[in-house]
C-alpha cells in the first residue's frame, strides 16, 4: 500500500505491523511523546479505549458521507470505521470425523465435541472478549457463562492470538475454531480444508478502526493518509493485498465474493458503548478467569 | 654503559596534567553543538538549545558547568604537586558533570549531540583527576574506563530496572502495594486450592511437605548429624516437599514456570555433561567432531521455528505421532512441549560450559587413580565428578536462567498454562496493564537473583564465568565401555531428532501449506524476498553494529574486573551480572519505561535497539574475555608496565594480539545472539526499525508458516556461513601469533 499512498499523495509511508493489543500498549506507553501518526486497522475495542483515554483524536474525513451509516452509528464519535467482520465458526470437517457441524452456540457445549474446540484466550486477545460480550448480549450474563463453562469442557486449547484457532483447525489439530469469519475465509483461501459459517442464534461483530493519534509527530501526513485510506481504491487495495475479507466501510468499495456478507448473517445489536468500557471488560474477563478458566477439563 | 641520570627535581610537579585536553573538549563541545534536542531525531540543531542560549530557571546550572570546566582546565595547566592538583581537577570535574546531569534531569530535555560529547569529555577529566590524585590505583585510562563502565552500567542496566520497580510500587506518586498484591493473588499468577476440584490441593501439598520433612529427618538420623543440622535438614526437605506439591497441583504462571525449570534445567545439565564427556573422551573421532557442530546449531536457530517443527512432527496431526504411531493428542502443548523445546535449545549452552570445565581438569589425577588400580568408573565417580561440580553448578544455573527467561517456546507450545516470561509480554499487550507487567518482571528477576545467590552460597566464587585453565599434560582416561556405548546411543537419538526438526523446517519452507499440502513451491521464498529481505539486511546491520561495542565493552569490563582492584569493582560486576540475569522481556519493558520520555529519550530509534542488544550480549563477551585473560600470565603486562607503557598501550600491544581468537569468537557469538534475539527487542521495534525475529513472530501469528520457515532457513544458513568463515579467518590469524603459556 505504501507505494500507492506515495503516488497518490506524495507522502512517504513507514509502517509496522502489531496486533491491536500490542498497538494500544505501545501507544499508551509512548503517550507522552508519540511515535506513530496513525493507527490503521485492528479490532475496534482498543480504538475505543484509546479514544476514551484521549490518546487519539476523532477526525471526520471529507468522504464521511460514503461510510456505511450503520457502522458510523455504532461507534459514535470515537474512531473512524474501517471494516466490519463477524464472529463465526471455522470448522475442519475431516477432523470432525463424521460428527455433525455445530449449528449454534449451544451445540458447542455438547460432550461429543470434547477436545475439538479452540478459542482465543480473553486474557490476551480482543477477539475472545468480543465472543464473551456477544454471548452475554444474546443469552444474558448468567446463561452465557453457563454456556462458556460448557464450551470450556470441550476446549482443546485457548490460543494467545485471535486468529490462531483457525490455523489449528486448518491443520487438523482441532476441529472447530471460534473466531472472526474473515480470518477463517483467509485460511480457507490459503488452502486449508475449512468451512466458515455463522452460529444460528446470532453473532456479534467488530468494527475495525482507523484513528488519528493525538499529538503525533506528523499530523498533516496522518490526515492525508486517513483521507486516502477511506477511498474505495485504497480499501480495495488493502483487502486484496492484505488478504482481508472483512466488509470495508466505504459503501462504494466493491465486496469480494468470498467475504461473508453482513446482510446474510444474523447480527445482534452489539452495544459497543457499554461493552467497550474498560470496567465492564475487566469485570467480564475477570469473571471468566476466576469462574471458568480454573475448572478442570 | 651510561645509564641516563634523571635529576629528581625535574620529575616532580613540573608536568602538566593530561586532563587539559579533555577539559578543552568539554568547553568546545557545549559551545559548538546543541546541548539538547527538541524531539526524537538525534541530529537536529535547535538554536534555542545551545548551552549558552537556553532559558528557564535552571540555565545557571549550565553556566556553573562551563565555569567549573574552565577551572579544571586552569588547574590542570598549573605546575603543582600531582596529588593535590589531581584533587582539584577531580573536584571541578565532578561539579561540572553533576551540574550538566542535573540540568538534563530537572528540565527533562532530551540529550543532544553536545550533551553526549560534553559528558564524555567531563568523564575523562574526572578520570584524569582521580588517577592523578592517587585515589584510584591506576592511570588515567584505567580511571576513565572505570567511570565510563560504571556510568553505562548505571544508565543502561540499573536505571531501567529501577524504573520498572518504581512503576510497580509507586502509583500516582505514592507508595502503593495494591497492584503488587492484586497481581500476586491473581489466579493467573498462582492458585493452589482450586474451588472446582473435589480434592483439596492444599492438603495434598501439605502431605508432600510432611513427607519431605520425614525423609529429611530419617536421612539425618541415619547419618547421625547433630540436632541443629537435623532441624535445618527437616525444614529444608519440608520446604522442598512443599514446592514439589505446589508444582504438581498448583496452577498459574509461578508454579508452571517453576515446574518447567525443574524439568529442563537438570536435564540440560545432565545432557550437557554427557555430551561434554563424549566430546572429550570418546574413542570415535567422528563423535567428537560432530559434537562441535551439534553444539552450535540451536544457538543460531531463530526462536519460534524449532517449536513449530515440533508441532509439525509431534502434534495432533504430527508426522511422527499421527502418521507413524496413529496417536492424535495434544500432549505437546503445555509443560511437556515447552520443557522438551527448552532442553533442545539450552543443552548446547550447558555443553559448552561443561566442555570448558572438563577441559580444565588435570588428567594427572585420573592417571594416578588408574595407576593405583581403580577401574575407570571408580575414577569417574571419585575424581572427575567432585572436580566438575562447580562447572555443573554453573551450567545448572545458566540453564535455569535461560529456562525462566525463555519467551519464544512458551508462546508457541505453551498450551493453556501461563509462564512468567510470557505473562510480562501478555499483560502489557493483551491486558494493557504495564504495572502488572512490571510486577511479573520483578518476580522473574527476583527468582533469578535468588538462584544466583543460592549457587554462590553452595559453590562460591565467580558464577557465570567459565572456568578454563592452562593446557595440561597427560592423557585422558577413556570412559568405561558400557557407559560410552549408552551415551553414544543417546547422542545418536538426539542427533536424529534434531536433524528431523531441521529437515522439517526446510521442507516447510518449500511446501505449499506446511502440514496440509506438500506440493513443491518457491512462493514462500519469493514472498520472503519482497517482504523479508530488507528487514533481514537491516537486522544484520544492527546486529553487527551492536556486536562490536558489546565485545569492546565486554573486553574492557573483563580486563578491569580480572586485572584491577578498584573501588566499585563489585558494583560493576553486579551490574554486568544483572544484565546477564535479567530476562529479555523484563529488560525490554524496562527500556520502554525508562527511555520514552525525559532526558534520556531514546525510543523509536535504532539506537535503543542497539543499546538493548549491546547490554544483552555484553556478558557473552565478558565471559569469553575473562576465559581468555585467565590463560595469559599477568607477568607479561607487568613487564610492559615496568617498561613505562601506559595501560592503554599495554592493552593494545600485549593483550589484544594474544586474544584475537577469543575476541573474534566473542564477536561472532554476540552477532549471532543479536540476530536471534526477540524478547529484548519486541517492544522496541518501530516503523523503519523492524527486526527479522519480530517479523517472524508476526508471520507465525498470522499463519504464514511457509514464509516463516523460509526466513528461518535463510537465517540459519547465513549465520552458519558467518560463523564458519569468521572462525576460519580467526584461526588463520591466531596461528601466526606466538601463544605464550606459562
Amino acid at each position: 500500500m505504501g507505494p500507492a499512498f506515495e503516488a497518490a499523495t506524495g507522502h512517504e509511508l513507514e509502517f509496522i505491523r502489531l496486533s491491536s493489543q500490542d498497538a494500544l500498549a505501545r501507544i499508551r506507553a509512548e503517550a507522552a511523546s508519540p511515535v506513530f501518526d496513525v493507527w490503521f486497522g485492528g479490532t475496534g475495542d482498543p480504538h475505543l479505549v484509546a479514544a476514551r483515554e484521549g490518546l487519539t483524536e476523532f477526525y471526520e474525513p471529507s468522504n464521511w458521507g460514503e461510510i456505511i451509516q450503520d457502522l458510523k452509528d455504532q461507534v459514535g464519535g470515537t474512531y473512524i470505521p474501517l471494516y466490519a467482520g463477524a464472529i463465526g465458526f471455522v470448522v475442519n470437517e475431516d477432523a470432525l470425523a463424521g460428527k455433525p457441524n455445530p449449528a449454534g452456540w449451544r451445540d458447542l457445549t455438547d460432550p461429543m465435541y470434547k477436545g475439538l474446540i479452540a478459542m482465543p484466550d480473553p486474557n490476551s486477545s480482543g477477539t475472545a472478549y468480543t465472543i464473551i460480550a456477544t454471548l452475554v448480549q444474546i443469552f444474558g450474563e448468567d446463561e452465557a457463562f453457563e454456556i462458556l463453562a460448557g464450551i470450556h469442557q470441550n476446549i482443546a486449547q485457548y490460543t494467545t492470538s485471535g486468529a490462531a484457532p483457525g490455523q489449528l483447525a486448518g491443520r487438523g489439530e482441532v476441529a472447530i475454531a471460534v473466531q472472526f469469519m474473515h480470518d477463517g475465509v483467509k485460511f480457507a483461501e490459503q488452502g486449508f480444508p475449512l468451512t466458515v459459517y455463522a452460529p444460528a442464534e446470532g453473532t456479534g461483530y467488530e468494527i475495525g478502526g482507523l484513528s488519528l493519534i493525538a499529538n503525533g509527530p506528523n499530523r498533516e501526513g496522518a490526515i492525508a493518509f486517513i483521507e486516502w485510506a477511506l477511498t474505495p481504491e485504497a480499501q480495495m487495495l488493502a483487502a486484496s493485498q492484505g488478504e482481508s475479507f472483512q466488509i470495508q466501510s466505504n459503501m462504494n468499495t466493491p465486496v469480494s465474493p468470498l467475504s461473508p456478507r453482513l446482510e446474510n448473517i444474523d447480527l445482534i445489536d452489539y452495544d459497543f458503548d457499554r461493552f467497550g468500557t474498560p470496567s465492564v471488560r475487566d469485570e467480564l474477563v475477570g469473571r471468566w478467569t476466576n469462574e471458568i478458566f480454573p475448572q478442570p477439563r | 654503559m651510561n645509564t641516563p641520570v634523571i635529576p629528581a627535581r625535574r620529575r616532580v610537579g613540573l608536568t602538566v596534567s593530561g586532563a587539559w585536553l579533555a577539559a578543552v573538549l568539554a568547553i568546545v563541545a557545549p559551545l559548538s553543538l546543541p546541548f539538547g534536542r527538541p524531539g526524537r531525531p538525534f541530529l537536529t540543531i535547535d538554536g534555542d538549545l545551545y548551552a549558552l542560549s537556553v532559558g528557564g530557571p535552571h540555565a545557571w546550572l549550565l553556566l556553573v558547568m562551563l565555569v567549573a570546566t574552565g577551572a579544571a582546565l586552569g588547574a590542570s595547566l598549573l605546575r603543582m604537586p600531582t596529588a593535590e592538583r589531581g584533587d582539584i581537577v577531580t573536584l571541578f570535574g565532578a561539579v561540572a558533570l553533576l551540574s550538566a546531569i542535573l540540568w538534563l534531569v530537572l528540565t527533562s530535555t532530551p540529550f543532544g549531540m553536545g550533551a553526549v560529547a560534553t559528558l564524555a569529555a567531563l568523564v575523562m577529566v574526572l578520570g584524569n583527576g582521580l588517577s592523578e590524585s592517587g585515589r584510584v590505583q591506576g592511570d588515567a585510562f584505567i580511571a576513565s574506563s572505570i567511570l565510563f563502565v560504571s556510568v553505562f552500567v548505571l544508565l543502561f542496566i540499573i536505571f531501567p530496572l529501577f524504573t520498572v520497580l518504581k512503576s510497580a510500587v509507586f502509583i500516582d506518586g505514592r507508595f502503593d502495594l495494591s497492584v503488587l498484591g492484586a497481581t500476586l493473588k491473581h489466579p493467573l499468577f498462582f492458585v493452589l486450592d482450586s474451588t472446582f476440584t473435589e480434592r483439596s490441593e492444599l492438603n495434598l501439598t501439605l502431605r508432600w511437605a510432611a513427607g519431605g520433612a520425614v525423609a529429611g529427618a530419617l536421612l539425618g538420623l541415619v547419618r547421625r548429624v547433630p540436632p541443629s543440622t537435623l532441624a535445618g535438614r527437616v525444614l529444608l526437605m519440608g520446604a522442598i516437599g512443599f514446592v514439589v506439591g505446589v508444582m504438581l497441583y498448583g496452577n498459574g504462571a509461578l508454579p508452571t514456570s517453576l515446574a518447567v525449570v525443574c524439568i529442563a534445567a537438570p536435564s540440560c545439565t545432565l545432557l550437557g555433561l554427557v555430551f561434554a564427556l563424549l566430546g572429550q573422551r570418546s574413542r570415535l573421532a567422528g563423535v567428537r567432531r560432530s559434537l562441535d557442530v551439534l553444539s552450535i546449531l540451536p544457538i543460531i536457530t531463530p526462536p519460534f521455528i524449532l517449536a513449530f517443527s515440533m508441532i509439525f512432527l509431534l502434534g495432533r496431526r504430527g508426522l511422527i505421532t499421527y502418521n507413524v504411531f496413529d496417536l492424535s493428542t495434544n500432549w505437546i502443548y503445555g509443560i511437556p512441549g515447552v520443557a522438551i523445546a527448552q532442553i533442545l535449545a539450552f543443552t548446547p549452552v550447558a555443553y559448552l560450559l561443561l566442555r570448558g570445565s572438563l577441559g580444565a581438569l588435570n588428567p594427572a589425577l585420573e592417571e594416578a587413580s588408574q595407576t593405583l588400580g581403580a577401574r575407570p568408573w571408580v575414577g569417574l565417580r571419585t575424581i572427575t565428578w567432585p572436580l566438575v561440580r562447580p562447572g555443573l553448578a554453573a551450567a545448572f544455573l545458566l540453564s535455569m536462567i535461560e529456562s525462566l527467561a525463555d519467551f519464544g517456546n512458551p508462546i508457541i507450545l505453551g498450551g493453556n498454562r501461563r509462564y512468567l516470561a510470557t505473562e510480562v509480554y501478555l499483560s502489557l499487550t493483551g491486558r494493557f496493564t504495564p504495572r502488572e507487567a512490571a510486577v511479573y518482571g520483578l518476580v522473574l528477576l527476583g527468582l533469578v537473583l535468588l538462584a544466583f545467590f543460592l549457587q554462590r552460597m553452595w559453590v562460591g566464587g565467580g558464577s557465570f564465568i567459565t572456568v578454563t585453565g592452562k593446557p595440561t599434560s597427560g592423557a585422558l582416561s577413556p570412559l568405561p565401555r558400557w557407559l560410552e556405548v549408552t551415551l553414544t546411543a543417546l547422542l545418536v537419538v538426539w542427533t536424529l531428532f534434531v536433524a528431523a526438526l531441521y529437515v522439517s523446517i526446510v521442507v516447510g519452507s518449500f511446501a505449499q501449506l506446511w502440514g496440509v499440502n506438500f506440493t513443491f513451491t518457491t512462493r514462500h521464498y519469493q514472498d520472503f524476498m519482497t517482504a523479508g529481505w530488507p528487514v533481514f539486511l537491516y537486522t544484520a546491520r544492527i546486529a553487527a553494529l551492536s556486536a562490536v561495542p558489546a565485545m569492546l565493552l565486554g573486553f574492557l569490563v573483563a580486563y578491569l574486573v580480572s586485572r584491577q582492584r578498584f573501588f566499585g569493582r563489585r558494583f560493576v560486576e553486579f551490574g554486568s551480572l544483572l544484565s546477564f540475569a535479567t530476562p529479555g522481556t523484563v529488560m525490554g519493558v524496562a527500556y520502554i519505561f525508562a527511555f520514552n520520555t525525559g532526558p534520556w529519550l531514546l525510543t523509536a530509534s535504532a539506537t535503543i535497539i542497539i543499546l538493548a542488544l549491546v547490554f544483552r550480549n555484553m556478558p557473552v563477551a565478558i565471559r569469553a574475555a575473562v576465559a581468555g585473560l585467565a590463560q595469559i600470565d599477568p607477568s607479561l603486562e607487568e613487564a610492559s608496565t615496568m617498561l613505562r607503557a601506559r595501560s592503554f598501550v599495554t592493552m593494545r600491544r600485549v593483550l589484544f594480539p594474544l586474544l584475537v581468537n577469543t575476541l573474534v569468537t566473542g564477536l561472532i557469538f554476540a552477532f549471532v545472539s543479536a540476530m536471534t534475539a526477540v524478547s529484548q527487542v519486541i517492544f522496541l521495534v518501530s516503523p523503519g526499525n523492524q527486526l527479522a525475529t519480530v517479523l517472524l513472530l508476526g508471520w507465525v501469528e498470522q499463519g504464514q508458516l511457509g514464509r516463516a520457515a523460509a526466513m528461518g532457513s535463510i537465517l540459519i544458513v547465513s549465520m552458519l556461513f558467518v560463523i564458519v568463515v569468521v572462525l576460519a579467518i580467526a584461526r588463520r590469524i591466531g596461528s601466526r601469533t606466538v601463544r605464550v603459556t606459562a
